[in-house]
């Protein structure tokens, strides 16, 4: 019974990374712009909140430096889709292994490696915390509570208003969307950049409030997972928010399994966020036939000129 | 209105001036261009280049490098030095097999960002022969790398087989693949496998016959291999009939399929052969380099396959070059590392600017900017 609340109540510190992530890919991705770049902005992101919160210790300042920070190294990946109309895997590549050269350059330069830093409070939602089995999930931080917050004001955003209509469009068919008077390349240049400060905001959850230090390379393929579940979620936001909490459950499962006593070889352990991953993606494959809700003009730069 | 055609027709004597706009304030449309020259793109090229050389050496200068030292340790170190000259072209050997083995994947049009996995699954096969004494003395050391070679291939049949039957995005199998792998390298490290001499996560030294022997003084056989393996490469993929239908695959594929190209046949045997090319490189590193199975050689042979592919077009000779050039980082990396403290990330960032620079020179070679007027 202990294990069942301690496992619960761990959950959503390992799901709002992966839910965050898979949300600014999202965003991104609806526009058309493929988003390989997630991992090196997670870092990056982790590596801002790091030193933001060494600096002024304000864990609110510190998130919102990583997200300033993501979205400032998405610029470089935005002006190479966007504008210099660069093969948007290689772009994704090339940002991945900027900014994982960036942050542990940076990291080590400015010696803010392995510096333990002050995280968020947690908070207690009153009553509910008394619950059995599910109150560990009302005393966390106040950006657990936000998240959900923060999907519900991005469906409506996508789904509901006039701009997020348009970024829908752009990434759809960018040449009917350029005829009907929607700036394409402005359009996508802000969704990669709003994208990119979640993907951002998700790594300065890893170090700021999970961790609480920074560690080169900390965010260990969690980018890459929640690329991964963007297409296991069909670039749906709700079903990539309950693709993270399965995420959150595997991995809170693993030291909940060592506190049980339950002895597995650590190292197979570890292996499976990256097993589940494909098991998953062969499940997307096998059931999605025929339902195929890829945003219809992804990873296809623009340009006026080549009308087909 | 009745002088008006007669203004119109009359050939003016000097052509009318055109006022001067200022460069900022034209109007500037995008072409696409057709063609461009061979030596106009080697000029982009070039230059693209050097301006990530550039940028690198301002990093780090800013990092605390004095110019005349990057100048020492990149340059001068490399060209007159033997010894590191050595060590440039041993640390090649393995960068040229993953330069190929990226080339080959991307000729597919299959990307494989698992090369690091298929390293570590090669350098593993090659130290399970080691461990297991199989095989006579004599034979030993062409058995580790059939083994690697084996090893590498087997890693990359799920990806492969997941992309042809179901249609998976190989970008993300293949590199969960990698996680994977090195967490049963270090099951391995950790576990069984460790030196019982002492208490660090390495596998007990290879025998002096499991080594990969000098071929000259000081220089390995590794760079032998290697160079043959290129040229094999090379015509495999520029001479051979399979080759041929390579380039079909690799420019359209539902034409391929559609003149008789057996398109997935291609792709699979393709892709393999590069997994396999990967396996071999980590058979290097450990039997070369390391002498023995360690926990982190792979650590940026992965995306340095990757540039060195990109940078030379795919091209399997060109990618021996481009090989040789990222040894050469490696190589003044590592002493930046030690006499200068400069974490060895620098190299990874270095090789991401480049790829930045080179992707986006591409763009002044497909378009071209033309003024058409002033603004308003």
């Amino acid at each position: 019974m202990d294990i069942l609340t301690n496992w619960l109540g761990n959950m959503p510190g390992f799901a709002i990374p992966y839910a965050l992530a898979a949300l600014g890919l999202i965003v991104s991705e609806r526009a058309g712009v493929l988003s390989l770049g997630a991992e090196g902005l997670m870092l990056v992101g982790a590596l801002a909140g790091v030193g933001v919160q060494l600096t002024v210790h304000e864990p609110a300042i510190a998130l919102l430096g990583s997200m300033l920070a993501a979205a400032m190294v998405s610029i470089l990946f935005a002006v190479m889709v966007v504008w210099l109309r660069v093969n948007q895997v290689i772009a994704g590549l090339a940002l991945v292994f900027f900014c994982q050269g960036l942050t542990g350059l940076l990291g080590s330069l400015m010696g803010w490696t392995n510096m333990p830093v002050t995280g968020l409070q947690n908070l207690d939602l009153g009553p509910l915390v008394q619950l059995a089995l599910v109150g560990g999930l009302f005393r966390q931080n106040t950006l657990v509570y936000l998240t959900p917050c923060i999907f519900g004001l991005v469906v409506w955003y996508l789904n509901h208003s006039l701009s997020g209509l348009r970024l829908r469009a752009v990434g759809e068919n960018p040449q009917a969307a350029d005829a009907a008077g929607i700036p394409v390349l402005r359009t996508r240049f802000l969704a990669i950049l709003a994208g990119s400060a979640l993907v951002g905001l998700a790594g300065g959850y890893i170090s700021v409030l999970s961790t609480k230090l920074w560690i080169a390379g900390m965010t260990g393929g969690r980018g890459w997972i929640a690329v991964g579940l963007v297409i296991f979620a069909r670039w749906s936001p709700w079903r990539a928010f309950a693709g993270a909490l399965l995420f959150g459950c595997i991995e809170a499962l693993i030291p909940q399994m060592a506190a049980a006593g339950i002895s597995l070889p650590q190292y197979f352990v570890l292996m499976t966020p990256y097993l589940v991953t494909l098991g998953v993606m062969v499940w997307v494959a096998l059931a999605g036939k025929g339902r195929d809700q890829t945003p219809g003009a992804l990873g296809e730069p623009f340009l006026r000129e080549e009308r087909r | 209105m009745a002088d008006l055609p007669l203004q119109q027709t009359a050939p003016s004597p000097v052509p009318p001036r055109v006022p001067h706009v200022p460069w900022l304030s034209r109007r500037y449309a995008l072409e696409l261009r057709q063609q461009l020259g061979w030596s106009q793109q080697l000029v982009i090229f070039v230059m693209s280049v050097l301006v990530g050389l550039l940028i690198s050496g301002a990093i780090l200068v800013a990092a605390g490098v004095s110019p005349q030292d990057i100048l020492n340790e990149f340059v001068v170190q490399t060209l007159t030095d033997p010894q590191n000259l050595r060590a440039v072209l041993f640390q090649a050997a393995p960068m040229v097999m993953v330069g190929l083995a990226a080339a080959l994947a991307f000729r597919a049009r299959f990307w494989n960002l698992g090369l690091e996995g298929q390293m570590v699954c090669g350098a593993i096969g090659a130290t399970f022969v080691s461990l297991h004494e199989i095989g006579p003395p004599a034979l030993r050391l062409w058995l580790m790398a059939v083994c690697a070679l084996l090893a590498g291939l087997v890693w990359v049949v799920t990806p492969v087989v997941m992309k042809l039957r179901l249609g998976i995005n190989e970008i993300i199998s293949s590199l969960m693949l990698n996680y994977v792998a090195v967490n049963f390298l270090l099951h391995l490290l950790y576990g069984s496998w460790k030196d019982p001499k002492d208490a660090f996560p390495y596998s007990a030294k290879f025998q002096p016959f499991e080594r990969l022997p000098d071929f000259l003084d000081g220089f390995s056989s590794a760079i032998v291999l290697s160079a043959v393996v290129a040229v094999a490469v090379w015509w495999l993929v520029d001479k051979s009939r399979a080759g041929l239908y390579l380039r079909f695959v690799h420019s359209n594929q539902r034409v391929a399929d559609a003149v008789g190209v057996p398109v997935r046949r291609m792709v699979l045997g393709t892709v393999l052969l590069s997994g396999a090319l990967a396996g071999l490189a980590g058979f290097m590193v450990a039997a070369g380099q390391e002498g023995r199975l360690t926990q982190a050689f792979y650590n940026g042979y992965g995306f340095s396959g990757i540039l060195i592919a990109f940078l030379a077009r795919n091209n399997p000779l060109a990618a021996s070059a481009v090989a040789v050039l990222v040894a050469t980082l490696f190589v003044a990396g590592r002493s930046l590392q030690v006499f200068y403290q400069i974490p060895f990330s620098m190299v990874q960032l270095i090789q991401a600017i480049l790829v930045i620079c080179v992707a986006s020179s591409d763009f002044f070679i497909r378009h071209r900017l033309r003024a058409v007027g002033s603004k308003g």
